[in-house]
């Protein structure tokens, strides 16, 4: 249930993605400014990359903060 | 017992206490609320079943309430994140006790404001073209991807330092017990998880503060990049940024000084931390107003034609109460009453903030309708009055705030338990050492290599 959280960030993350590229092909395709297209994906792609990675580092960091714990003698 | 002789558990019991015992008020109050959104609900059906001519919105007025309150909405929710992270990166101490109230209001004004513009179609399926034939080189869509991008970093941004308090939670046994399991994420608070936790606070908090800005930047842009009179305007973007600053500062006014009264909070929300946000509302008062009477100056000094209808419909015309009035809610009274301390009380400040809430409601008002209620065609103009359609789902979507405010407030602590007991453990310490490095140092002090200072 715990590895839910981190499926459903990715997920979110990728989505987002895929529609960023979606609406590049369809400038590319339209001939409709495929410079400024690119040149917003650029500014948000980031943004959307650095909240996935770091609620999975959060994720992976935790647990293992947690184990490391659990198996100190 | 006193205060010291407290156990640290004990010490902060009243912030358990909204959670572990709701009384009758509590289910009487969200009832109301529910009741009023349910109104807004059976209101958009209407809408829904009939169309926009429900609504006051008419041509030339084709942007009412909900554009309005889109804007507000939006505006409001800089008040959590960005303070927040803000108040964080400066390492000011008093923040402890407001950040999770000021990031809660965001998550919450987000997702209301981000459903405005649904409301504001009369075919809502239509939406769906955007994933189809969007065209990202829109300020429509730069709209769409920020307030996204806004929405998933403060949501995480508020998650994130709320782990070790639901851990505590989950250890004391409440219920859901199953939802504190889940969401603590096995937080034991060892110093490895104290370290990812601070790592990815200090990542959370530079992120957002850009793209904070970005949100109501592009908001402004949907107007500034219209050739229309009154909108094309180059400081929107900041001025939009400022008001969004400065309504978001009112609102967590308001809702500490409310929250404060409710929980009984007095021992955690002090003068001091009124004081201190008045002063900023303060500043950002007189920051609105220069910007707000260079908006105007420039356009009265150009002495273009459209501009100064659109102007005269504002200062003299059918929208010249609205726009004194929030001169008098937005400048006047802030003035008057936070510049000198002897009237900076906890009740004259709720007085200021909610009229700060209420006058940046009514620049949004003065931003959006007159500007399309003087047109540069030849058009027969009349002011726009909303509809109760309009008026009942505005009332609904502060309902909904109140409500998802109070159901958060249920679940979970609106004062951060750990970071006060952080406070208590290690910040006065690393605070004062902090200060002494702020002082000069003494003449005998060895003076390390490489501090810019010349070698003997």
């Amino acid at each position: 249930m715990m590895y839910r959280l981190f499926i459903d960030t990715w997920a979110f993350a990728t989505g987002v993605l895929l529609f960023i590229g979606w609406l590049m092909m369809v400038a590319i395709r339209w001939q409709d400014a495929f410079n400024w297209t690119l040149a917003i994906s650029l500014v948000m792609t980031p943004v959307y990359l650095t909240v996935a990675g770091t609620l999975t580092y959060v994720f992976i960091g935790l647990r293992r903060g947690a184990s490391e714990e659990e198996t100190r003698p | 017992m006193s205060e010291s002789r407290r156990s640290p558990a004990d010490r902060d019991e009243p912030l358990y206490r909204p959670i572990e015992h709701t009384g009758a008020g509590f289910y009487l109050t969200a009832a109301l609320l529910m009741a009023v959104v349910l109104f807004g609900v059976y209101q958009y059906v209407n809408q829904f079943r009939l169309g926009l001519g429900v609504t006051g919105m008419n041509q030339p007025v084709t942007w009412g309430f909900y554009i309005i309150n889109f804007v507000f909405f939006i505006g409001i929710s800089h008040a959590g994140t960005l303070i927040s992270a803000i108040l964080r990166l400066n390492q000011a101490e008093w923040r402890r006790p407001i950040t999770r109230m000021a990031e809660v209001i965001t998550a919450i004004v987000l997702l209301i404001g981000g459903l405005h513009p649904l409301l504001d179609l009369g075919r809502p399926d239509r939406m769906l073209n955007i994933f189809k034939w969007g065209r990202l080189q829109s300020p429509l869509l730069w709209d769409v991807m920020c307030i996204t991008a806004y929405f998933a970093a403060s949501t995480v941004y508020l998650y994130v330092p709320m782990i070790p308090d639901i851990a505590k939670l989950r250890d004391r046994g409440t219920r859901p017990r199953w939802l504190y399991d889940f969401l603590s994420w096995r937080w034991k608070g060892t110093p490895r998880q104290r370290q990812v936790l601070n790592r990815a606070m200090n990542i959370l908090m530079v992120l957002v503060i850009p793209v904070a800005v970005s949100v109501h930047t592009v908001i402004s842009y949907i107007f500034a990049m219209t050739l229309t009179a009154g909108w094309h305007s180059t400081i929107f973007g900041p001025y939009f940024v400022v008001g969004a600053i400065y309504s978001g500062i009112g609102a967590l006014l308001v809702i500490m000084i409310v929250f404060r009264k409710v929980y009984r909070f007095e021992r955690y929300l002090k003068l001091v931390h009124f004081a201190n946000l008045s002063k900023l509302l303060l500043v950002m008062s007189i920051i609105w107003f220069y910007l707000t009477f260079s908006e105007y100056l420039t356009g009265f000094f150009g002495r273009e034609p459209a501009e100064l209808a659109v102007m005269m419909f504002k200062l003299s015309g059918p929208y010249a109460v609205p726009f004194w009035l929030m001169v008098l809610l937005n400048f006047v009274l802030p003035v008057a009453i936070l510049s000198r301390k002897r009237t900076r009380t906890i009740p004259s400040i709720l007085v200021v903030s909610i009229g700060v809430v209420v006058g940046m409601w009514l620049e949004r008002l003065i931003i959006v309708v007159p500007s399309l209620a003087v047109p540069y065609v030849d058009f027969p103009s009349h002011p726009y009055w909303p509809s109760l359609t309009e008026i009942s789902l505005f009332a609904a979507a502060v309902a909904l705030f109140w409500l998802g405010f109070m159901v958060f407030a249920k679940f979970f602590p609106l004062i951060s338990i750990w970071e006060i007991e952080e406070g208590r453990e290690v910040a006065i310490e690393e605070a004062s050492s902090r200060i002494a490095g702020y002082l000069p140092d003494e003449p005998d002090t060895p003076v390390p290599e490489g501090t810019g200072r010349a070698e003997r």
